[in-house]
């Protein structure tokens, strides 16, 4: 007893260490599929890590409008104040007086406006007649100030264009949702952090400062309700821990309480759990040392995948004979369990090969422990629990032995139980594949709702349907970005999509800048232009003075490039800024398209446009098609994977026939499973084919013990054929089904969690694990009389 | 009332009968609950040959809700309630809300009809020195000079002048222009 103890005590240890020098990763970023081309590779990046996921959108209901308006205004303050946020939008929105002026001189180089043709007498006539009713109104004011210096309102329609979202209605310094018929008020904020891209705990962070503002703010009754990628990716991680922590902990209780009514043998848990926590060390440790990192959910689904090694202690415990010490039992039923250990690992072949990143990670890890399981089982457990120790399961309930007996040898049944699940599966055509991703998302739906509705009301685009520019150089970026912006018109036309948010509306190109220069008219013909322009209205000659000296001077102003324009213009930059990515020296440019109907067709139709470094991307139809792929190519190795198990067993068991009688279990067990599935309608991913390879290493585990009473009647030269004895008959389905019992409770248990892949996985295993022994002992040869 | 007005006056020394005869002021202006005024305008600006002008309507109705109201030759319509600003031009279609507080400069132009006509001198004082000169009989005359730099980077001063409890002119002075607005009581 003491030396198992020391022996949990090292490999706790031992797991601590590393866990402190390779801590698991939370973030989602090298866990996910990394893109088909360049360009998705990018813009996946760019989704998970990049500035994207500086996005919060807040809405703040609850309250009569005036004191949702002072709660919006400051929130604002405050977040402005905190130091966290590049940007943060709400009604009070301006620009600073220092940022206005650096805009204002350069308004010939960015505006759209400054054509040839706009500088003629005919273009400026309206121009002037309309500075003149301007002067008349209240706003002459702000007329007089820009008017005379900009009578073509160049500076006034930039400003516009940037900054008056239209859509949302602004009073008293806020910005509200529109109003809706039985809703109360929402005022809308929305905030960009600083730099290119949050990690987990920056996110994590900047959703903290975000309250700690609202709550200065001192809101009663009012609430605040956030959204964005860290608000999601943090509800996926709470959902997920919560989820893990819940299983964990139950599982491992009713695991605990089963195995000690089995066994009423404290050391049994012990035994349990050396194996098991060995697996998972090595497993850690090999995923560390070829991946550099372990994620969180390579962790997770690896250690509930490595469940499994929970068997072989049971089946080395129960299966030793009265007569034999533990070394002698662990050598006699150690080439079985090598089987087991090596055809389960060789099950998760699909896995390595799928290509995903998170999957392989998965498979490297329960491949690992598996087998330091099972050698740890073998070769660990006899040399650490005392030769007086006897451990031994208490006999199965009296009915529990007789029913398992009555199942044996009804070969009828299990071929009749397999025939049945196939003819579901062809009437249902089987379990549809899982092609929305968002199904499979941990997040709420009201959450997932939550942030359509406030993405709609701001204005903000879902970044689900974008033109990925570049890479290239900044100038050919947004040289592409305009070709782009004229060549989509079309699009707009046609009603493919309401609009694009390129990097060039707000900075257009060296290139642009330049041809705008050179459309600038000189003094002499521009003061012409002027005067006949003028002519019958009241202004003086010199009114326009200040306009003829900025037109003069811009003509010959150094072109401006994004970093020029974020030190000049902080607050518009925030806008462009999320809109560039740089990656080592190249540059990439997103332009999110808003209103999207049919992402295919304007997929279709932005390939017609044919324009050189722009690729449409819709996220969705993106993401689906990489999951088609990785499907296929995991199924692909699935097969191979099972091939290879058969012909191990095969080879393991020195006979064909001895194969399929432990191949047949498995195999029917996989069908009985997706049968099941496909009738209770659960569309199947990847997460499902990883956990059917799960099922098939677990029904390795029954099948090959059942079985080795078989090999009795087969050649003897059948390695496993000295394991069996007539006299241990009845341990066996007893032991097997002390090991299916395990994985029920703990799969079963699965199954009941909202989050949807823990979910399908559950129930696949559970189902499968509950087919996998009935139909082992129904195929095993029957119980003899004695 | 121009009795005892003129009575403080002769009583107290200069600078406190200024402050004393500024309170008088305002306490008869405040009295006024509700005023329906006519207005004309003239706007003169340095770049223009000649002034732009304006008429029409000023409605006053305490404690803090003012109109203006321009006919011609234009349709704008100012309505200031509590901290909110409501602009309308019919004949364009257009209608804004804002926020006072977020228009600094349109805030210290309407604080200052606002303030004489509510008769609230610490609401003018908030945006301006107030000095209370040029006398006449029962004409009076406020100068105010806005406190913020910035404010003053637009409007350099605003002289109103009144008669009695009326106020009958506002004289803009900024950007080296002037606008002036006569007020007569009309319906």
């Amino acid at each position: 007893m003491r030396r198992l103890l020391a022996a949990l005590l090292v490999l706790a240890v031992a797991g601590g260490l590393l866990a402190w020098r390779v801590p698991p990763r939370a973030d989602l970023v090298e866990f996910l599929p990394a893109g088909r081309t360049p360009a998705s590779a990018f813009l996946f990046r760019e989704l998970r890590s990049g500035a994207a996921t500086t996005l919060l959108l807040a809405a703040i209901e609850g309250a009569p409008r005036e004191e949702l308006a002072r709660l919006s205004r400051e929130t604002a303050a405050g977040l402005r104040a905190s130091g966290r946020f590049a940007f943060v939008g709400d009604g009070s929105l301006r620009i600073a007086e220092a940022e206005e002026a650096f805009l204002f001189r350069h308004r010939y180089l960015l505006s759209p406006d400054t054509v040839p043709e706009s500088f003629t007498a005919a273009a400026l006539r309206p121009k002037l007649e309309a500075l003149l009713d301007g002067l008349r109104s209240a706003a002459a004011p702000l007329l007089a100030r820009f008017g005379f210096a900009d009578p073509t309102g160049a500076f006034l329609g930039l400003a516009a264009g940037w900054l008056d979202d239209s859509r949302i209605e602004s009073a008293d310094g806020a910005w509200f949702a529109p109003r809706e018929e039985g809703r109360g008020a929402r005022a809308l904020l929305v905030a960009r952090g600083q730099g290119a891209g949050l990690d987990a705990e920056a996110q994590q962070a900047a959703m903290d400062a975000f309250r700690a503002a609202f709550e200065a703010a001192r809101p009663g009754e009012a609430r605040l309700l956030l959204s964005g990628p860290g608000v999601f990716a943090a509800a996926a991680a709470a959902q997920i821990r919560g989820d893990v922590e819940m299983i964990t902990l139950a599982s491992a209780a009713l695991l605990g309480a089963f195995l000690f009514w089995r066994f009423r043998s404290p050391m049994l848990l012990g035994a349990v759990a050396v194996p098991l926590l060995a697996a998972t060390v090595a497993g850690y440790a090999a995923a560390a040392a070829l991946f550099g990192s372990v994620h969180a959910i390579s962790l997770g689904f690896g250690m509930t995948m490595l469940g499994v090694t929970v068997d072989y202690p049971i089946l080395l415990l129960t299966l030793r004979r009265p007569d034999e010490t533990l070394a002698e039992a662990a050598a006699r039923i150690w080439p079985t369990l090598r089987l087991a250990a090596v055809s389960a690992a060789a099950g998760l072949l699909a896995m390595l090969g799928s290509g995903l990143p998170g999957l392989v990670q998965i498979g490297v890890f329960a491949g690992a422990g598996l087998l330091a399981a099972a050698a740890t089982t073998c070769w660990g457990l006899p040399r650490l629990i005392p030769a007086g120790a006897r451990i031994a399961a208490r006999p199965l309930p009296g009915w529990m032995s007789r029913a398992l007996a009555a199942l044996r040898g009804r070969r009828r049944w299990a071929f009749g139980a397999i025939l049945a699940a196939l003819a579901v599966l062809a009437a249902t055509g089987g379990p549809p594949w899982q092609r929305d991703l968002a199904a499979l998302s941990p997040i709420p739906a009201a959450q997932q709702a939550l942030d359509g509705e406030l993405r709609g009301q701001l204005g903000a685009p879902d970044v689900r349907s974008l033109f990925v520019i570049g890479p290239g150089t900044e100038a050919e970026v947004l040289a592409r970005s305009e070709a782009l912006s004229a060549a989509i018109r079309p699009l707009v036309g046609r009603g493919l999509l309401a609009g694009l948010d390129l990097p060039s509306r707000y900075l257009p190109s060296p290139g642009l800048q330049r041809q705008r220069q050179a459309a600038l008219p000189d003094s002499g013909a521009l003061a012409g232009a002027i005067r006949s322009a003028a002519e019958g209205l009241p202004f003086r000659p010199t009114a326009f003075a200040p306009f003829l000296a900025a037109v003069e001077e811009s003509r010959t102003w150094p072109t401006l490039d994004a970093a020029g324009f974020a030190e000049g213009a902080p607050t518009i930059s925030a806008r462009l800024s999320p809109l560039i990515s740089r990656h080592g020296g190249q540059v990439w440019g997103i332009a999110p398209a808003s209103g999207v109907t049919d992402p295919a067709a304007l997929e279709a139709a932005a390939r017609a446009l044919n324009l050189p470094g722009v690729l449409f991307l819709d996220v969705k139809l993106e993401m689906e098609r990489l999951l088609a792929d990785y499907g296929a190519t995991t199924l692909r190795w699935a097969m191979a994977g099972a091939a290879l198990v058969v012909a191990l067993l095969m080879a393991g068991l020195r006979g064909l026939r001895a194969g399929m009688v432990v191949a047949l279990p498995i195999g029917g067990a996989v069908v009985v499973a997706l049968a099941v599935l496909a009738l209770s309608g659960e569309a199947i991913g990847l997460f499902h084919l990883a956990a059917l390879l799960l099922l098939a290493g677990l029904a390795i585990d029954y099948s090959l013990f059942l079985a080795i009473r078989d090999s009795d009647q087969a050649p003897p030269q059948n390695a496993p054929a000295n394991g069996g004895g007539p006299h241990c008959d009845d341990h066996r389905p007893g032991a097997v089904l002390t090991c299916a019992i395990s994985t029920l409770l703990t799969f079963g248990l699965l199954a009941l969690c909202d989050t949807p892949v823990l979910h399908g996985i559950g129930l696949t295993v559970a189902v499968g694990v509950a087919a996998a022994f009935l139909l082992a002992c129904a195929l095993s040869a029957p119980a003899r009389e004695r | 009332m121009r009795r005892r007005l003129t009575l403080a006056l002769l009583i107290s020394g200069p600078a406190l009968a200024q402050e004393d005869e500024l309170s008088q002021l305002m306490r008869s202006l405040a009295a006024v609950r509700e005023r329906r005024d006519r207005f004309t305008e003239e706007r003169a600006i340095p770049e223009l040959d000649l002034p732009l002008p304006n008429e029409g309507t000023l409605s006053w109705s305490a404690p803090d809700r003012l109109e203006k109201h321009t006919l011609s030759p234009i349709d704008e319509r100012l309505t200031v309630s509590g901290g909110r600003l409501l602009y309308e031009r019919r004949d364009r279609d257009v209608r804004r809300e804002f926020s006072l507080a977020d228009q600094p400069e349109m805030q210290a132009l309407v604080e200052a009809i606002r303030g004489t006509l509510a008769g609230d001198l610490p609401a003018l004082r908030r945006h301006y020195e107030v000095a209370l000169e040029g006398r006449h009989d029962d004409a009076w005359r406020l100068v105010l000079r806005p406190t913020s730099m910035r404010i003053r980077a637009s409007v350099q001063r605003i002289l109103v002048t009144g008669q009695g409890a009326q106020p009958t002119g506002v004289d803009t002075e900024g950007h080296g222009g002037v606008t002036r607005m006569r007020i007569r009581p009309g319906p």
